[in-house]
């Protein structure tokens, strides 16, 4: 697998970059962990033994090192303001934010594959068109602004669903679901649409094919190629969307768990950048970049199930 | 064999179309033609667009000269008035400031991020693809590994970084924006930057003695202005978006500066009681957006003419 | 001769495509008749229209092109052109089915070879999934594939071309059509391997009774492996004759070009034609006489002003004022 292989290796040195820089940003920049705990007022001497307390005046190299160490063990600091342990909040936050971008990313899927199907077997016929004008709607809100505009409608006026709140899976799972709802739909509705395009464009490449010429020579009917012949080679630059909009739903998740009052991660951080509580804000940042690496690697395992070439050799840049 | 010979001698139309019937190829050449062109024509949509990105710039640059109440003053006497009461044509916002003026000063932020963080963006992602594209080698890698990086962290993670170690002024907002369209420009620019440098001409120069800063000015340049000029029209309704979203959770310009983002968070508490004050900037901030990207997406079309399909 | 309906009859087909500049008269005009049994090859350079003319009799054009309304396509009596795209579907595969040029793009490289054979046979002759599966195998057995049954499995990059086209050859047998259309089936492949496809084809169409139109640019071919010869150029068939008679006594001057480029074992494979100058005309704005010509060493005024229709014998037939004796 020397594709898979030059890909991870790839990936860890952005994770060290990330990690490096996230580190530096926190320890080295203006207002740094000693300020935060000393305050404002505090003296220069009294800032400089909560520095040596904290192990801040060690050379960076080594207290990068440490403090990679111990984000392997689990201790990824602990809050300068409340004093919890960024791990444990992680532990109990992500799961929440999760579930979000999952059940969003299902949602855009569900849109934008049938979408993208019916744009490319019809490319500018009328129901293209429309679907074009629908995704050009949706690019141009913003999820903040679309979950505005469903909390106004769904919430308020039909009152369908709750416009705010959270419920944990042990409260059953239609309780728990059921405010997630709105959230997620708003997420999906942002992303649905550089799904379709893309799903669209590489698909029409797809239906000039040699092979597709082949299938309808074979009798096959529209569906099935479409749906058989057509969707799977047309899946890589829609995988490789997917994987770039995970960084996309990261960011969105947190305005609207901002917005829906979510228990996740982007309410994590924003309530410490906020507080400017930057042990945490680390946290959350070193997560994101884990997550963007383990994420591409899906992505990457993901082509080699689509395309059975890749499993021997793929040079891709 | 006879029978071959029939199915050749069968009726003709009255003669190769070539020679009989010129007039009836020429019309079917014409409708051809047109076809053709009425696919890559802009439509009116493209110029409603256009006249509203017109009439948006225009209030925002004359703000100060259209008689508006001042966008932080406050009519106490009307609070959350709706639309076209008190003397207010789009209504007040909680603290009774008028929602048209708010709205008219905050496309000035908009605009202004809107526009400059692109540039700023693309031009430098432009040194940076060129510098990855022409020297390659460990300088292309070391690139690479940076842009890599930097796509790993959710751009608006990276703008409350920012917010948090510098501020939210205007300045900041727009330089650390611009920052997030480095990505996109940069590889752009490296992939025509290398399949530039291979091709002879540039191969040739290098030959003659040309000099780095020449053939790059010279040479890649040209090939690459306008799919970068693209990019700072797909970019500018991202900006406003994202410059929203951050001003929605009040990390970008402070207020009273008014913001379309900021004016829309203000409103969420009061969506049952007093809707306007949220969904006009919601209105306002959409068709912006929606007006750049169809303008953005008319004129691309317009230079690609697309057309596909095969069943 | 024989009185029986012929496997194919085509009458006056025209396909034009529409383009920026105008409809480009791909194929304009073209009528034959193809006996059980025979093998047809249609010769000409690249973009005489040889391949659109193919795809055309099967209705497969791309959008954008368009048939005339006045032609027909006669499948054992039946008129294709009449048929709703669900009927036509129903033949397509079954009664008659395509051999493409390039068998590293035209097997689908997210589908497995079996399951590329398996659909034809379900599709078409109500075949349960297991027994297609036998029959695939026992297809590519017959194609000449080594353990076909573990070739099923595979996918089509880890075969080499001529295996490709081996596939592709069963897949196009695998409801025992009437009529075979393979366009330049051999081009993409190594001179070893062309021979050995060449000879499947052609015995295989024998042994199952079959017809094929063979679609070429390569005279050499012609002469080994069809009965019959159809030359186009700029959209025409401008001679038509069987093999021997063409090869012995060629009228058109275009057909003689033809032959003088068929290609030297020393040559490379893929020469292509030096023998004639000058490139074949728009065929947007074709030229109001003969097409050939600009490029032709005999032309004369009447050339230039009128187009010469096909005409002869009713064995061979030609389209040229000044025929070669």
């Amino acid at each position: 697998m020397p594709y898979l292989m030059r890909r991870l290796q790839r990936l860890l040195i952005v994770l060290l970059v990330v990690t490096f820089s996230t580190f530096l940003l926190v320890s080295v920049l203006p207002g740094d962990a000693a300020y935060q705990i000393g305050g404002m007022d505090a003296s220069p001497e009294e800032i400089e033994a909560i520095r040596e307390d904290l192990g801040l005046n060690s050379p960076v190299i080594l207290r990068y090192l440490s403090w990679v160490a111990g984000l392997i063990q689990g201790d990824w600091g602990t809050s300068l303001l409340t004093g919890e342990s960024v791990w444990d909040a992680l532990v109990e936050r992500v799961p929440v934010s999760m579930q979000l971008m999952v059940m969003a990313q299902i949602m855009a899927l569900t849109l934008a594959i049938p979408a993208g199907i019916i744009g490319a077997w019809r490319p500018d016929g009328p129901a293209d068109r429309a679907l074009t004008a629908v995704g050009f709607a949706c690019v141009s809100m913003p999820g903040f602004m679309t979950a505005i505009l469903l909390i106004y409608y769904v919430s308020l006026h039909l009152g369908w669903l709750p416009a705010t709140g959270y419920e944990p899976m042990s409260a059953g799972l239609w309780a728990n679901l059921k405010p997630m709802i709105l959230p997620a739909l708003s997420l999906a509705l942002v992303e649905w649409t550089a799904l379709m395009r893309t799903l669209r464009a590489e698909m029409i490449s797809t239906l000039q094919e040699n092979y597709i010429s082949l299938a309808r020579a074979k009798g096959m009917g529209t569906l099935r190629i479409l749906l058989v012949h057509a969707l799977r080679p047309s899946g890589f630059s829609t995988i490789t969307i997917l994987g770039l909009q995970v960084a996309r739903l990261l960011g969105g998740a947190i305005i609207l768990e901002q917005i829906f009052g979510i228990p996740g991660i982007g309410r994590l951080l924003v309530h410490a950048v906020y507080t400017r509580d930057l042990v945490v804000i680390q946290g959350c940042v070193t997560f994101f970049a884990l997550t963007y690496v383990a994420v591409n690697f899906l992505v990457d395992l993901a082509y080699a199930w689509l395309d059975p070439r890749v499993r021997e050799a793929r040079s891709h840049g | 064999m006879a029978d071959l010979s029939r199915a050749e001698r069968a009726p003709r139309p009255a003669a190769p179309s070539g020679t009989a019937a010129p007039m009836d190829r020429a019309a079917r050449n014409a409708r051809a033609a047109a076809a053709h062109q009425k696919a890559r024509r802009v439509g009116p949509v493209f110029w409603i667009s256009l006249a509203w990105l017109a009439l948006v710039t225009l209030a925002a640059v004359f703000a100060d000269v259209l008689g508006l109440a001042a966008p932080d003053q406050s009519d106490w006497m009307a609070l959350k008035a709706p639309p076209g009461t008190g003397g207010h044509l789009l209504g007040t916002d909680p603290l009774g400031r008028d929602v048209l003026s708010r709205v008219i000063h905050g496309a000035r932020v908009s605009l202004t991020v809107g526009i400059t963080a692109p540039v700023i963006g693309v031009g430098l992602g432009l040194i940076l693809g060129l510098a990855a594209g022409y020297y390659r080698g460990w300088i292309d890698e070391v690139i690479g590994i940076v842009i890599d990086s930097w796509l790993a962290i959710p751009g608006l993670v990276i703008l409350l970084l920012f917010s948090v170690l510098y501020g939210g002024s205007l300045f900041m907002v727009c330089l650390s924006l611009g920052l997030l369209f480095i990505p996109s420009a940069a590889r752009i620019t490296r992939a025509a930057t290398l399949s530039c440098t291979g091709r002879e001409y540039v191969l040739a120069a290098r030959a003659l003695g040309a000099s780095d800063f020449r053939i790059i000015t010279r040479e890649v340049f040209p090939n690459i202005i306008w799919p970068l000029l693209a990019f700072v029209m797909i970019d500018i309704p991202i900006a406003i978006v994202v410059e929203g979203s951050l001003s929605f959770l009040g990390l970008s310009v402070q207020a009273p500066t008014p913001s379309w983002g900021g004016m829309i968070s203000e409103g969420r508490e009061y969506l049952e009681a007093a809707p306007h004050i949220s969904l006009i900037p919601t209105a306002v901030m959409f068709l912006t957006v929606l007006s750049f990207n169809l303008a953005g997406d008319a004129m691309r079309r317009r230079v690609s003419g697309g057309r596909g399909g095969a069943i | 001769m024989t009185l029986q309906t012929p496997v194919l009859e085509v009458q006056d087909l025209r396909t034009a495509f529409v383009t920026a500049r105008g409809m480009l008269q791909a194929v304009d005009g073209v009528s034959f008749r193809l006996e059980r049994g025979q093998i047809l090859a249609i010769v000409g350079e690249s973009g005489s229209g040889k391949s659109v003319l193919s795809r055309s009799i099967l209705g497969l054009l791309p959008r954008g092109a368009e048939t005339s309304a006045t032609a027909q396509v006669l499948l054992n009596g039946q008129d294709l052109t009449r048929l709703p795209e669900r009927q036509l579907r129903r033949l397509r595969g079954r009664r008659a089915s395509m051999i493409f040029q390039d068998p590293m793009t035209s097997l689908n490289p997210t589908l497995s070879i079996g399951a590329q054979i398996v659909e034809v046979l379900v599709f078409h002759m109500g075949l349960a999934k297991a027994a297609a599966r036998a029959r695939a195998a026992e297809l590519l057995r017959s194609v000449g594939l080594p353990e076909p049954g573990l070739q099923l499995d595979r996918y089509p990059h880890q075969l080499s071309g001529g295996m490709r086209q081996r596939v592709a050859i069963a897949i196009a047998l695998a409801c025992e059509p009437d009529l075979l259309i393979a366009d330049e089936p051999t081009t993409a492949l190594d001179v070893t391997v062309q021979a050995e496809i060449l000879d499947l084809l052609r015995r295989e169409v024998r042994e199952r009774q079959m017809s094929m139109i063979l679609i070429t640019h390569d005279m050499g071919i012609v002469a080994g492996h069809a009965d019959e010869v159809a030359v186009m150029y700029a959209g025409r068939i401008v001679e038509r004759a069987p093999v021997r008679p063409l090869f012995a006594q060629t009228r058109m001057p275009y057909t003689r070009a033809l032959l003088d480029s068929i290609p030297q074992l020393s040559a490379p494979a893929h020469g292509r034609l030096e023998a004639i100058g000058g490139r074949p005309p728009d065929l947007v704005e074709p030229p109001p006489g003969c097409s050939f010509e600009p490029r032709c060493r005999f032309a004369t005024a009447r050339c230039r002003a009128d187009a010469p229709p096909l005409q002869g014998d009713g064995v061979h037939s030609f389209a040229c004022w000044h025929p070669l004796r």
